[in-house]
């Protein structure tokens, strides 16, 4: 890595769910709970803001959100005050060009925050942003939506592979039983056992309601520093190490095999190399599991199993507590919901959390150094990782 | 590549046969093009079929051909690269002078899956619907789409399916697959 150091010295995530707020009133919400969190904050410290946000436009009918968030949040940012556009990638590309601006000198105290509102009173409304992130005139038209597309994708690796159902199914409960840990959870309270699971109803076959991440009203944030303002708001940074991205292809027909998610390989061999670790360094894991098939696919993508295994790793539990790798302790997409803009965000707090050792003891990662978080957008088409160390100097 | 020989075309089930064919080489714009008269019930931002007119695309000519029932594409001759979707300028090596292919007609099933909840709007009154990724035959092409004529459940990966291209209600036209006979 070049440049100046830069931490994640704080954040928080509010609760996630179907919420009786609008868009603003969770950027407002969020502002606050973030000067709580981090009390050592003020509001003149935060010279730039980044804020990511899938589909305000749709979602919310409103457009430059930046500023809109800057006064909802209390904050006057006075060097970069920007969006960040990147669909299920918003709140990473959010932190990712925080990182990058701190890193370069050009600010020095940053807030990233994710906001996004996605129950509406028409759902159909709501699945017709969704279906925006494909390629529109192209693929829209036939009905593309992220669901028949992980579909195919689940398809295929039964096909290739003979991945299961079953082994979808444990996935799901894993993330599921996280997220029973995690009150800003969507599914804090409800409980998904497999045999529940594998009886829930048919989205788009072979994947059913319990496979898919929710629609999710939510938002997130974090502070990043450069390394001589760390020491001012925490004793536990989380510090970026690497950063990796890709961006393969975008309308559907030029996906190649849907199992192969050869993006996804080169961004954690980008992200990875720059942390100079490999993916047996890494003692947490947050992974982008808008699918069951995506986390399983993932496992094997970053090399913790070959090819085709990635149900079997699943269901030998070993991204679970006490396996290989502790993987979406904070209950990942499928158990937290997935406000896109604040997903990658709420990643980032989880992995300043686990080095804080401030998350409950089910899901802590014991002395964990090192931590990895992937999102993937649209299609699977882009992956962006990033690698975080914990304790330690600059 | 070359231009494909034209063949005898089955009959579409919703387009009528062109009253005379187009002409083979470079076939030019259809010269009285209606102005698309706004007779679609949902606003342009809620509308998932793409605008087809010569005067808001440069892709005209994709739909003018499709309404004759050919699937056409753009192909780089400097490259030899057939696009998808069609384009104007090469991703290779960007020219903008370009030659339009009609597809095969035929192709077979790659993966496919049904919308069985969460459509979006204006689609909703349509589920289940299925939709697949289809290998044409004898080019390097997986398009995506619906798929028709047989419901999800007897729908088999390699499946033979056919391209259809149907009229979508207000003069404008988008394609298909269905499953063949």
């Amino acid at each position: 890595m070049s440049g100046r150091a830069v931490a994640v010295v704080g954040g928080v995530t509010p609760r996630w769910g179907v919420r009786s707020a609008t868009w603003s009133e969770l950027a407002q919400e969020v502002g606050a709970a973030l000067f709580r969190a981090v009390p050592e904050l003020r509001s003149e410290d935060v010279d730039s803001l980044f804020v990511g946000a899938a589909e305000p436009e749709r979602f919310a009918f409103q457009s430059h959100v930046a500023p809109l968030v800057a006064e909802q949040m209390g904050l006057r940012p006075h060097r970069i005050v920007q969006r960040t556009e990147l669909a299920c990638a918003s709140g990473q590309s959010a932190i990712r060009s925080a990182y990058a601006a701190i890193a370069a000198g050009l600010s020095d105290v940053a807030v990233a925050v994710g906001v996004e509102k996605m129950n509406l009173p028409s759902m159909a409304e709501a699945n017709t942003a969704m279906a925006c992130v494909m390629d529109r005139p192209w693929d829209g038209p036939a009905g593309a939506t992220a669901p028949p597309f992980f579909a195919m994708v689940a398809q295929r690796h039964m096909l290739e592979y003979g991945t299961t159902e079953e082994q979808l199914a444990a996935v799901s409960e894993k993330n599921h039983r996280f997220a029973n840990t995690n009150p800003s959870a969507q599914f804090y309270e409800k409980s998904f056992p497999r045999d529940k699971l594998l009886r829930l109803p048919l989205i788009a076959p072979p994947l059913r309601l319990g496979d898919c991440a929710s629609m999710t009203d939510g938002a997130a944030a974090v502070v990043l520093a450069g390394e001589e303002h760390v020491r001012r708001f925490t004793d536990t940074p989380a510090w970026v190490r690497g950063s990796g991205q890709y961006s393969d292809f975008h309308n559907l027909a030029n996906a190649g095999s849907l199992t192969d998610w050869v993006g996804l390989k080169q961004a954690v061999r980008q992200a990875l190399g720059q942390a100079k670790i490999s993916i047996g360094d890494v003692d947490v894991a947050e992974v982008h599991d808008c699918f069951t098939i995506s986390e399983i696919i993932e496992y094997e993508s970053l090399g913790l199993c070959p090819a085709g295994e990635g149900g079997r790793f699943a269901a030998d539990g070993r991204g679970d507590v006490g396996g290989d790798l502790l993987v979406n302790p904070r209950g990942g997409l499928l158990g937290c919901g997935h406000p896109l803009g604040a997903t990658g965000i709420g990643q980032a707090v989880e992995v300043y959390q686990q080095f804080a050792g401030r998350v409950p003891p089910a899901r802590q990662s014991p002395d964990p150094e090192w931590a990895l978080v992937h999102n993937l957008s649209g299609s699977a088409n882009v992956h962006s990782v990033m690698v975080y160390q914990g304790g330690g100097a600059a | 590549m070359s231009e494909r020989p034209r063949r005898r075309r089955p009959q579409s089930r919703l387009i009528p046969p062109s009253p005379s064919p187009p002409p083979e080489a470079a076939p030019e714009p259809p010269k009285n093009i209606p102005e698309r008269k706004p007779t679609n019930s949902r606003p342009f931002l809620l509308d998932f079929f793409p605008l087809e007119s010569e005067k808001e695309t440069r892709l005209s000519r994709f739909y003018d051909r499709l309404r004759t029932g050919r699937l056409s594409t753009t192909r780089c001759p400097k490259d030899d690269l057939l696009h998808w979707p069609p384009r104007t300028a090469c991703p290779r090596c960007h020219t903008e002078e370009l030659e339009w292919v009609d597809l095969p007609e035929q192709g077979r099933l790659y993966a496919f899956s049904a919308v069985l909840a969460g459509a979006p709007l204006g689609m909703e009154s349509e589920v289940p619907f299925s939709v697949g990724l289809v290998d044409l035959d004898g080019v390097p092409l997986r398009l995506f789409g619906r798929i028709e004529g047989k419901p999800w459940t007897e729908l088999t990966i390699g499946l033979t399916v056919r391209v259809e291209p149907f009229e979508v209600g207000d003069g404008r036209v988008f394609y298909r697959f269905r499953v063949a006979d």
